[in-house]
């Protein structure tokens, strides 16, 4: 069984095996022992608040309790950009007009900006190919959510999610390409190496300052603005059903684009609810509904969650003892419950 | 034998058939009579301004031959440019680029619009029939208009430039233009030439032109490639204009991207190796053997005259001895001053 809980000190060298699997254009997560060891120690004494919250990494492994192995990987950056300045581009508009030769022109522009700079970042999400299946991925995105919903006081009120850009079948970033190679002279797996070791400030020194007109790069590059990798496209739905949406800006590097949303109107945020653990009542005329569930514990250091087929009603729910004891929960427990999917009718 | 001379109301006809045969693609000359006539009228007022500070003036002159009296060719050039408003051009930036931390140095070109050039003075509307063949009288049309600023120097600003028209290919397409202004204009380059009169002083190029750099490397090769190049008709002014002390490199035209040569008047011939010499009457026979061309220019305003002579250096002697052709031809007597300045 699959249980999603916070990370901890004995998950370094599983971390490392996951982390093996990525592949490039995940900056956030690369095989590096140290990175990854103390990328670990922050997120545990995030959940063990010890440290300031705006430093915060909460870290979440999906473990297969039958084998001990982790199955996927994902986090909550408490704020971005606090340290090491946060770049991204926004889209922005300038009308070129003359009443004189009629002429009016709306030219796309990228904006260097840091105006993210705080907001509290979802990132890190990785499913181990294994285990991509069946409602695997959801349990492990929206876990965070369930997170930010039971614990909202340890976030900003601007959430973000970054999503890895377009790339060509041979691995390239035509939106590098086009732009960014100009400036680094470089290729994009170097310059995505270098950002992921946190040599960040290479990015304001060799970045264009001034707002750049989009018709100037070349279409392939164009095209691909605010696009996501196709492998990142099913991740990037999830986020939408939860209450993302992409607000024009993009990454630097490979234009992909980054969903936003206020923690205030997340799904989550509103649908979710406590609920009493019980024992398990008569089969009603609830059977019916076998929406699948979220359910986590409300314990910060020990967070856990799983996905079940049990149907919260009237503030109660009821869980078999496997799944009591993935939660580590016992009857009279209260948990959090969010359905897996939106509602597709919420006013029926 | 050639004299420069301001133009004349007579002149209109012999313009508009020079007008006729200019190349498409070069938009220094007026091509109606009725514009011909306005600038010519515009230039007559010009000689006889009394000038102050220099601002709207436009002086127009003509090559005409001694032998037929028939108009070779124009020049012009611009008191003021922009006159009064703004003159556009971009300026070719280059951004250092260096991160010690990558170990990157590097420089990236970028263009900016920029109104730098405003209030210089601006040559343009050279032209001279049978470009191919053109001697020194080419030498002498490009050059009369310095002289005219040389003896009238407060009718000029201190700093010169001359746009030179860019590369554009036989459908008059512009690559520059392509992957720049037509992206903001919406329409084809001579369109946009069109509309805009050639000008570079307009409101609608705020309006409409790049607000941000333009960095280079963006831009398609053919654009690149065509930036500072000039269109093949006007090698010839180019030459004359680099060889005179022009330097082209620091800016290009907003449309074409054709070069923009400019200089202080201190590092131009023109002013720097004028000699003022006496006019005698006169040729005296060489005695080194060794024959100068110069450019000989004389008279205020409308009365402006520039020819050219071949003679001995003239760097040691007060006079200068002229035939009465010549005489005639600069409309000196023999003891008027005159300014001299090698070709």
């Amino acid at each position: 069984m699959l249980v999603v809980r916070a990370i901890n000190a004995h998950d370094l060298n599983a971390l490392y095996d996951l982390a093996s699997q990525v592949g490039t254009g995940m900056t956030t997560l690369k095989p590096d022992m140290k990175m990854l060891g103390d990328r670990l120690e922050i997120a545990c004494a995030s959940f063990a608040e010890t440290i300031p919250v705006p430093q915060r990494d909460y870290m979440f492994v999906m473990e297969d309790t039958d084998t001990g192995r982790l199955a996927g990987v994902c986090a909550i950056k408490g704020a971005v950009g606090l340290e090491e300045p946060f770049y991204n581009y926004r889209i922005g508009t300038l009308v070129h007009s003359s009443r004189e030769l009629d002429v009016f022109t709306r030219m796309e522009t990228l904006y260097l900006s840091n105006d993210l700079t705080g907001s509290t970042e979802l990132c890190s999400l990785f499913l181990h190919p294994d285990y991509r299946s069946g409602n695997n991925g959801k349990l492990l995105s929206k876990s965070r959510f369930l997170f930010i919903a039971q614990f909202p006081q340890l976030f900003t009120e601007k959430l973000i999610a970054e999503m890895r850009g377009y790339q060509a079948p041979d691995g390239s970033s035509p939106f590098y390409e086009g732009l960014g190679r100009h400036f680094f002279k470089m290729d994009f797996h170097h310059v995505d190496d270098l950002t992921s070791l946190g040599k960040k400030s290479f990015i304001a020194e060799l970045m264009p300052r001034q707002p750049m007109y989009v018709a100037y790069l070349p279409d392939e590059a164009q095209e691909v603005i605010g696009k996501v990798h196709l492998s990142t496209a099913p991740a990037r739905r999830l986020l939408e059903q939860e209450g993302l949406h992409f607000e024009g800006y993009v990454d630097i590097f490979d234009a992909g684009p980054v969903l936003q949303a206020r923690v205030s109107e997340l799904r989550a945020m509103r649908d979710s609810m406590p609920a009493v653990l019980s024992e398990a009542e008569q089969a009603g005329d609830d059977a019916a509904d076998t929406e699948p569930y979220l359910v986590s514990n409300t314990d910060l250091q020990d967070f856990r969650m799983i996905v079940t087929n049990a149907y919260p009603h009237g503030g109660k729910l009821a869980l078999s003892d496997d799944e009591l004891q993935l939660l580590r929960c016992h009857h009279g427990d209260t948990v959090r419950t969010l359905s897996l999917n939106p509602r597709k009718n919420p006013h029926a | 034998m050639y004299v420069v001379r301001p133009v004349e109301i007579a002149d209109i006809a012999a313009l508009e058939a020079l007008a006729a045969v200019t190349m498409p693609g070069v938009h220094t000359l007026p091509k109606t009579r009725e514009k011909i006539a306005a600038s010519v009228e515009r230039s007559i007022a010009s000689f006889a301004a009394h000038v102050d500070i220099p601002s709207e003036e436009s002086y127009l002159f003509v090559l005409e031959s001694l032998l037929d009296k028939s108009i070779a060719g124009t020049a012009a050039i611009f008191a003021s440019a922009g006159s009064n408003g703004t003159y556009f051009s971009f300026r070719n930036d280059v951004i250092q680029q260096v991160s010690r931390d990558l170990n990157i140095s590097h420089s990236v070109h970028a263009l900016t619009l920029c109104s730098e050039l405003t209030a210089y003075s601006q040559l343009s509307g050279f032209f001279v029939r049978n470009m191919d063949q053109a001697g020194l009288e080419a030498a002498l049309l490009s050059r009369a208009r310095l002289l005219f600023a040389v003896l009238a120097p407060h009718r000029f600003g201190d700093r010169f430039f001359v746009p030179l028209a860019g590369i554009t290919d036989g459908d008059g397409q512009s690559p520059f233009w392509d992957a720049l202004g037509r992206k903001f204009f919406q329409m084809d380059f001579l369109d946009a030439e069109k509309v805009i009169g050639g000008a570079r002083n307009r409101t609608l190029i705020v309006e409409l032109m790049p607000h941000y750099p333009v960095y280079v490397p963006l831009l398609p090769g053919d654009a690149q490639a065509a930036m500072g190049q000039i269109h093949p008709s006007g090698e010839l002014a180019f030459n004359l204009l680099t060889e005179e002390g022009f330097e082209a490199d620091d800016y290009i035209d907003i449309f074409d991207g054709g070069p923009i040569l400019q200089a202080h008047k201190n590092s131009l011939r023109s002013f720097t190796g004028s000699l003022t010499r006496r006019a005698v009457l006169g040729a005296a026979p060489s005695r080194t053997g060794l024959k100068v061309n110069y450019a000989i220019a004389s008279g205020a305003e409308r009365n402006f005259r520039a020819v050219t002579f071949s003679c001995d250096a003239l760097e040691a002697q007060d006079t200068v001895g002229l035939p009465a052709e010549l005489l005639e031809a600069l409309a000196v007597s023999s003891g008027d001053s005159v300014i001299c300045v090698r070709i």
